[in-house]
């Protein structure tokens, strides 16, 4: 089964492209709608965004692993407990696809 | 005979006397600060003294006939009363002179005791009206001049009002956020009484900022007689610093946002490398390589406002010094070959460091690639490693365009580019040397340069060695 990968991302530009990116590295990618997002492996999350986190929070209690990708350092404090991952904006397919794998286990 | 004789011996005397007198008045003139027709004044009164001294001599002094002279006088002959008319005329006249010459004298002395008051007055209304609190002290610290400002600063930060200027400065220590080293460099400053220096220090819990500078002040033969003490407020500048650097780094990391989005579709877009013909290739390599530039102009922002702000974290590890900088050097070569530059790595032992690898690898990639940059094709870049006792010497030497050696003390201030490299427009920043100079201090170590225009730069860090 593919994994799903919920993209919580402000900026339309970037959410198309982390979207076409989950295609290309084989993930399926699920985008936050009203009418909620179902399971999902995992979440590629910018931290910066305040409504991100409390997109996070409607996942319950049994949050699945976060990548962060923001556009501050990780010293600047804002990834949530559940982060495992931490990368800067930009990144390219290569790294966001380690930290996926490593996340996924595929 | 006596009388003619007499008369020959005091004409003699006299006008030996006066010339001895003129020189004796031109000498008591310009010790009194007279120059020119003013000295005219102090020989006119001059003589007169002089001469009641010689006269003096001549009518006591046996060898003058102070007898016959006598005679002269009281027995009022013809000739003796025609002299004597002629002494008092003389002393008449000298009176008139002295009378002449002392009123002359006098308001001299009176306008130049205004003119100086006068200076006086304006300098000291100079020095307070200035912003800066300026004291002058002697050789020993004790204040011989100071202005209302200081005064005003020192009331403000505390300062007790007795003791030398270092004691006083000493015992505001407590008060200020590091007190440490504030200490430290009072020490140093005391050891090194011909240096000049710049600090800034802080008050602690009011975030008010000072800048204290002070230099020798030296006599003419240059020996040190005192030192100049200037105190200003700067913590209006350094807010405007961090307003500036906020902003810089509110846009730098806004920029990232837009990085991602053309970093990430350029990158899809290579990937469908075929569908593109060779103009669409070389567009593309365009926009790559000013993302890429672009990409790197934000990530130093953002280090050098970190840096800044001294919210750079160091993972401290020991580090292989000569193979972190064949790595360094392999990744650069592309760019050397390419641009005809010859790249070599001389290594005298194998010197390991504690420090952060990956701070390391900015620095060397920095001192690396700025190297190859200034220098032409045929040149070449020499990096040389050394162990010397309980530190590591790295040098990064370059035989390129050199910097002018009037520029060469501002290299390491943010956004500074040498006019060598602006003249041939050559890109940069002007933050690479300033974000080397930060790490390297982080680790402890020093950086320096040295540079001759057409003819090369050499760049000298060191860092401590660790196992």
């Amino acid at each position: 089964m593919t994994p799903r990968i919920l993209i919580v991302e402000p900026h339309e530009d970037v959410r198309k492209l982390l979207e076409l990116s989950m295609l290309r590295l084989g993930y399926e990618p699920v985008m936050p709608v009203d009418s909620g997002f179902g399971d999902v492996d995992a979440v590629v999350l910018e931290p910066s965004w305040s409504y991100g986190r409390t997109l996070l929070r409607q996942l319950g209690d049994d949050v699945p692993p976060v990548v962060c990708l923001s556009v501050y350092p990780r010293e600047a404090g804002l990834a949530p407990p559940e982060s495992v991952a931490y990368l800067v904006k930009p990144v390219s397919l290569a790294k966001l696809g380690d930290a996926l794998r490593s996340v996924c286990g595929r | 005979m006596p009388l003619r004789s007499h008369a020959r011996r005091l004409a003699r005397t006299h006008l030996v006397g006066g010339l001895a007198l003129i020189g004796l008045a031109a000498t008591f003139g310009s010790m009194l600060g007279f120059k020119g027709t003013t000295a005219i004044g102090v020989v006119a009164f001059a003589p007169w003294v002089a001469l009641i001294g010689f006269d003096a001599g001549l009518w006591a002094g046996v060898s003058t006939g102070a007898a016959s002279v006598g005679l002269w006088l009281l027995a009022g002959s013809h000739e003796g009363m025609h002299t004597s008319a002629v002494q008092i005329a003389v002393r008449v006249g000298y009176l008139v002179l002295l009378g002449a010459g002392t009123a002359v004298v006098g308001r001299r002395l009176r306008a130049s005791e205004q003119a100086h008051s006068s200076v006086a007055a304006l300098q000291s209304a100079l020095i307070d009206a200035t912003v800066d609190g300026i004291c002058l002290t002697d050789a020993d610290g004790n204040i011989l001049i100071v202005n209302a400002p200081l005064q005003r600063l020192a009331r403000e930060l505390g300062m007790p009002l007795e003791g030398t200027v270092p004691e006083r400065l000493l015992a505001v220590a407590p008060r200020l956020t590091d007190p440490e080293r504030y200490r430290r460099r009072m020490t140093e400053l005391a050891q090194a009484p011909g240096e000049m220096t710049s600090d800034e220090f802080e008050l602690a819990g009011t975030g008010r900022v000072f800048r204290g500078f002070t230099a020798p002040a030296s006599d003419e033969s240059g020996r040190f007689v005192g030192r100049i003490w200037t105190l200003r407020e700067v913590t209006a500048d350094r807010e405007l610093d961090r307003m500036r650097d906020a902003f810089v780094a509110t846009v730098s990391h806004e920029l990232r946002t837009p990085l991602t989005s053309i970093s990430g579709f350029l990158e899809m877009m290579l990937d469908e490398e075929e569908g593109l013909g060779d103009a669409g290739r070389t567009y593309l390599d365009v926009i790559r390589r000013s993302t890429e530039r672009l990409h790197h102009l934000v990530e130093d922002l953002l280090l050098i406002a970190q840096i800044e702000a001294q919210r750079v974290e160091l993972d401290v590890a020991i580090v292989d010094l000569p193979e972190l900088v064949q790595k360094c050097v392999e990744a650069l070569r592309p760019a050397a070959v390419e641009k005809g530059v010859e790249l070599e790595i001389l290594t005298e032992g194998a010197p390991t460091v504690r420090g952060d690898r990956h701070r390391l690898t900015q620095v060397l990639d920095n001192l690396v690639s700025n190297a190859v940059k200034f220098t032409d094709e045929g040149g070449t870049v020499t990096v040389s490693i050394a162990s010397n006792g309980g530190s590591a010497t790295l040098v990064v030497a370059d035989t390129g365009i050199g910097i002018p050696s009037d520029e060469q003390g501002k290299v390491f201030s943010r956004f500074f580019r040498a006019s060598s490299a602006t003249q041939r427009t050559i890109p940069g920043t002007g933050l690479g040397l300033a974000i080397c100079r930060a790490l390297v201090e982080q680790h402890g170590g020093t950086i320096s340069l040295e540079s001759a225009e057409g003819e090369g730069t050499r760049v000298t860090v060191t860092l401590p060695t660790g196992t």
